[in-house]
């Protein structure tokens, strides 16, 4: 039952995208592509749910051998477990309704059919990373992924930026790739076998053989690994992609770069958690959590609407990296959960904005400087283009915050969803989603800060904290420059309007999907389960006290995901035998303080975002005048592009113009000295040779033989008397000769 | 040997025959030197008879005289205009030609002489019987047949073969 | 009369023939040089027959009679070259028709 559903969620999307591609091949289309890869979406996620409930506690592994090379034989399967089963609803969902979406979005597109194609072969891609239960099978779909994001961010190829945009998508994450490669050929080498689970898998022999000696190694590997992490979900330092991935349509950022691609890092660093050791996790910790503080600064500056998101993205992909780097698995995974339904949310509410706008973009570019120089917000515009804008492209018009404001009463539908994805991701607590998601990461991180009691966990809860906040505040501005406030570009302004019904209800959906109560549906202790293998790092985990969730009440998700988390914590303490006496120990005041401080940083967050931009009792002006350097550095987005661009692209080049000198003065001197050896030198004296001496014997002879020939020739005079003189001559020559002898 | 008339008699045909194939080589006419031929043959029949080869004599004037004499005269006739009556002799050729039969004739003189079966050979003026019923004896019920039918063969033969050649082609 | 008369007269005979041949200019000059030559051939046989074998044997004078046929043979073609010579050449000159010269 189970692998039937499972193979009918995959091939359902794989069918849609084949009609496309064979229907390709006979250069004909099928004609309503749309409806076909929106029905096999839905189909899957039907599937999906129905999978949902055949999930056992124990996770089932189905595998069938794919192909023996000597005595290794790689392995082709599924593991299901809860977190396959959550994976699956969450991609099947959003990956539906952006299909949805999709239909009024990219309506008109001259390449509308294909759009809904790569949409196919993506979701496919997706649902076969996660449904592999062995590395090579996740690194196949781990590379489809990525070639089609690279398809779908280049969907607009006419335009340089999104032609840009994919190429770099695609090498960062492939930098990242070339990692995860060499971390998975370390681990086969040891394990002779890239399945994870079962007997023979590498989780299982990690725990029986391994010993301490082999911790710096599996680290290594470890980090490798999460290189490939690193490049996909967009983490420090390989993160540049994600906002200039913002080239491709809107529904491909909800789809592609904020719900499901990005998360299959997370995803697969969560599902090699049994593996992490103590030392990996911490530099996982590190990066997700600088990640999360670095990208929610670069945030604030930003005016692209979104951009501003694509950097909320990152910054709480780092949230989950930092939550399963601390041993919150549970709690990341919960995160990506809740997170790709309110930022798909968000990206897809952004669409609806710029959608409205699409129609000005014809007429309002020739006005666009006018306003400009008008505009309330003129300085940093002007910082914008004073400051050289390296490698971000000009920001379109329709996605430019400047030009809103006032949308609100335009728009309703697309303002209430949003703001509900706003509240959050800002982690407004109590009846959204993403407070008890953050919170749980907060919370798992403090804990394991408190029992380790080292300075360096702390840090990390700090900047959890601090981009919590951060995060708050951006995605407040963004509201409020964007639907509060008078319009600002009147003429476009006028021009918007609310998008149609397919557009709107997918919103809905997802505004629905961000309240807690819907993710007790799939997300909840009966589910979840705590990593199968043990861990090999010490654990401190994180830890919500059960105790703290009775005052809520009202999120009911809350309890499946403490039970859950603190039954994670169990196992792992049991497996260590370092302490269990009941689960509780120790780390209640953790949950309660930083729930407490994440409300409070969220409301700071959200008071000075409204002072800023609604009330506007404070002045951006001034601030950013005030602290200018930092506004730099936030604004240059902390000069990663400058530096890939001024250090390994300049570097590059310049390698490359050295090895084209040294191709053209070196190897071409070689090849040309040669040549000219060959043909002023030694075919000077070949032919030299060949005109005196060969040409000259074959003449000699010639010649030889002709003067002879000339000679003798004489002797043939034709006449017959001589011929007979000559014969009778001899005769009587002949009859003397003998005669005398 | 005692001068008789018979003697002399052959002593006469043999210097018509050597004198008049003399003018045959000699002559520059060739008309003339086709009838010095003429005498030459009848010379030669001349002594045919002397040597009692009656039958060879006869054969030698109808088929020489008759025959050969006349078709070198109608081949003279038919391809030498009056120019071409006169025959060209070069002199270095002449030279090197009469040397080389000179040559020859001297080898023969020598052998002629120097061979002892023929010295001493005399005509001892006896009468053999005629020659011609031997002959026909010989040639068609005698060791000669297969010979004499080969010649047949081959008589005719040249004389199809000249006809072959010696017409003018047919252009059709 | 001896045979060695005789053989002197065919010498002298085959001689002219053969410097006939040699010399002259003209073909049906030429053909009488070689029918000089013949004669003197013949000659040679009968006076063979007459001298050196028996008085009865007669087979050199039968001999002879063949050579008297192989020249009326030999003419015959010899004069059908002549002509067709002349037919192709306009001339019977020997060191004219110089085809085969080198």
């Amino acid at each position: 039952m189970t692998v039937s559903l499972i193979s009918l969620i995959l091939l359902c999307p794989l069918a849609a995208f084949a009609v496309f591609g064979l229907l390709g091949l006979a250069n004909r289309r099928f004609p309503r592509q749309d409806y076909l890869s929106t029905a096999a979406m839905l189909i899957a996620l039907a599937c999906s749910f129905l999978l949902l409930r055949e999930v056992v506690p124990e996770p089932e592994t189905h595998t069938v051998n794919w192909v023996s090379l000597g005595s290794v034989t790689f392995s082709m399967g599924f593991y299901l477990d809860s977190v396959t089963a959550i994976m699956l609803i969450v991609v099947t969902l959003v990956s539906s309704l952006v299909h949805i979406f999709s239909m009024g979005y990219m309506h008109g597109d001259p390449r509308y059919p294909r759009f809904f194609a790569y949409l196919s072969l993506f979701s496919f891609s997706m649902l076969f990373l996660v449904v592999s239960d062995n590395l090579l099978g996740i690194y196949i779909g781990w590379e489809l992924v990525g070639l089609c994001s690279y398809l779908l961010i280049g969907f607009w190829f006419e335009k340089d930026s999104a032609a840009n945009a994919c190429k770099k998508a695609f090498l960062t994450t492939r930098v990242g790739d070339v990692g995860m490669f060499i971390g998975m050929m370390m681990l086969f080498t040891k394990f002779k076998t890239l399945s994870l689970y079962g007997e023979g898998g590498i989780f299982a022999l990690a725990a029986s053989q391994l010993t301490t000696g082999d911790m710096v190694w599996l680290s290594i590997a470890g980090v490798l690994i999460f290189c490939g992490a690193i490049g996909k979900s967009a983490q420090m330092p390989l993160h540049t992609w994600l906002p200039d991935a913002m080239e491709g349509p809107t529904p491909v950022s909800a789809l592609i770069h904020a719900a499901t691609m990005v998360a299959a890092g997370v995803y697969l660093t969560a599902r090699m958690f049994p593996i992490l050791t103590e030392t990996s996790s911490l530099v996982i910790a590190y990066v997700g959590g600088i990640t999360a503080l670095v990208a929610a600064t670069i945030a604030i500056v930003r005016f692209d609407i979104k951009r501003v998101l694509a950097y909320s993205t990152i910054s709480q992909l780092g949230y989950m990296m930092l939550a399963i780097g601390a041993g919150s698995y549970v709690a990341g995974l919960f995160h990506l959960t809740t997170h790709a339904f309110f930022k798909a949310l968000l990206f897809l509410g952004s669409g609806s904005v710029i959608h409205a706008f699409h129609a000005m973009h014809a007429h309002g570019h020739d006005d666009e400087h006018e306003h400009d120089d008008s505009d309330a917000h003129g300085h940093e515009h002007n910082e914008d283009s004073d400051s050289g804008h390296v490698l971000g492209s000009e920001i379109p018009p329709d996605q430019d915050m400047r030009n809103m404001g006032g949308l609100r009463h335009k728009m309703p539908i697309t303002f209430i969803t949003m703001l509900i994805a706003t509240l959050s991701i800002s982690g407004v607590p109590f009846i959204f989603s993403g407070f008890w998601s953050k919170d749980a990461i907060l919370a798992g991180v403090l804990g394991r800060a408190m029992e380790w009691n080292s300075v360096h966990h702390y840090i990390l809860f700090i900047m959890a904290l601090s981009a919590a906040g951060i995060t708050a505040f951006y995605m407040f501005r963004l509201i409020f420059m964007t639907f509060f406030g008078e319009p600002r570009n009147q003429e476009m302004h006028d021009m918007a309007h609310e998008s149609p019904l397919s557009m709107t209800v997918p919103l809905l959906i997802l505004a629905v999907l961000s309240l807690p109560v819907v993710n007790t549906l799939w997300f909840n202790a009966a589910y979840v389960k705590p990593p199968p293998q043990p861990h090999l790092h010490a654990p401190a985990h994180a830890y919500i006290a059960p105790d703290t969730k009775g005052g809520t009440g009202l999120a009911f998700s809350l309890f499946g995901v403490s039970e859950a988390v603190a039954a994670e914590e169990n196992a792992g303490h049991d497996t260590h035998g370092t302490h269990a006496d009941d689960g509780h120990h120790g780390h209640g005041p953790a949950h309660t303080i930083a729930m407490v401080l994440s409300i409070c940083v969220a409301g700071l967050g959200i008071f000075l975002s409204w002072l800023f931009y609604h009330r506007r009792t404070l002045s951006a002006e001034s601030v950013t005048t005030t602290f200018r350097p930092i506004y730099d550095l936030f604004w240059h987005k902390y000069y990663f592009d400058e530096f890939y661009d001024g250090v390994l692209v300049a570097l590059t080049v310049w390698k490359a113009r050295l090895f084209a000198q040294f191709d053209g003065t070196v190897v071409d001197g070689i090849v040309n000295g040669v040549g000219v050896v060959t043909r002023d030198i030694l075919a000077a004296f070949t032919g030299a040779f060949d005109n005196r001496v060969v040409d000259g014997i074959v003449n000699r002879v010639a010649q030889v033989t002709w003067a002879v020939g000339g000679r003798i020739r004489r002797i043939q005079t034709g006449a017959i008397q001589t011929y007979l003189f000559v014969v009778l001559a001899g005769i009587v020559l002949l009859i003397l000769i003998f005669r005398a002898l | 040997m005692e001068f008789t008339l018979k003697t002399f008699i052959f002593y006469g045909f043999a210097l018509m025959t050597v004198a008049s194939a003399l003018l045959v080589v000699t002559v520059r006419n060739i008309v003339h030197a086709a009838f010095s031929l003429m005498v030459t043959l009848f010379g030669v029949a001349g002594l045919y008879v002397f040597l009692q080869a009656d039958f060879l004599a006869a054969t030698q004037v109808i088929v020489y005289v008759g025959g050969i004499l006349v078709l070198i005269l109608f081949g003279v006739m038919m391809t030498s205009g009056r120019l071409e009556m006169r025959i060209h002799i070069e002199r270095g050729q002449l030279l090197l030609g009469g040397a080389v039969a000179l040559a020859l004739f001297m080898l023969l003189l020598t052998v002629i002489a120097n061979t002892p079966a023929w010295k001493n050979r005399i005509d001892d003026g006896t009468a053999l019987p005629p020659t011609t019923e031997k002959i026909g004896e010989l040639i068609l019920n005698g060791p000669f047949l297969l010979p004499f039918e080969v010649v047949s063969v081959l008589l005719l033969v040249a004389l199809i073969g000249a006809a072959l050649i010696s017409r003018k082609e047919v252009r059709d | 009369m001896t045979l060695q008369h005789y053989l002197v007269i065919s010498a002298i005979l085959f001689t002219l023939g053969i410097f006939a041949v040699l010399t002259r200019r003209n073909a049906i000059s030429i053909l009488m040089g070689i029918e000089l030559i013949l004669n003197s051939c013949n000659l040679n046989f009968a006076a063979f027959s007459r001298f050196v074998t028996p008085p009865e044997d007669i087979s050199g004078q039968i001999i002879a009679i063949f050579g008297i046929v192989l020249a009326a043979a030999e003419a015959a073609v010899f004069l059908a070259i002549i002509l067709a010579i002349y037919r192709e050449f306009g001339s019977i000159r020997p060191n004219e028709v110089d085809t085969l010269k080198g």
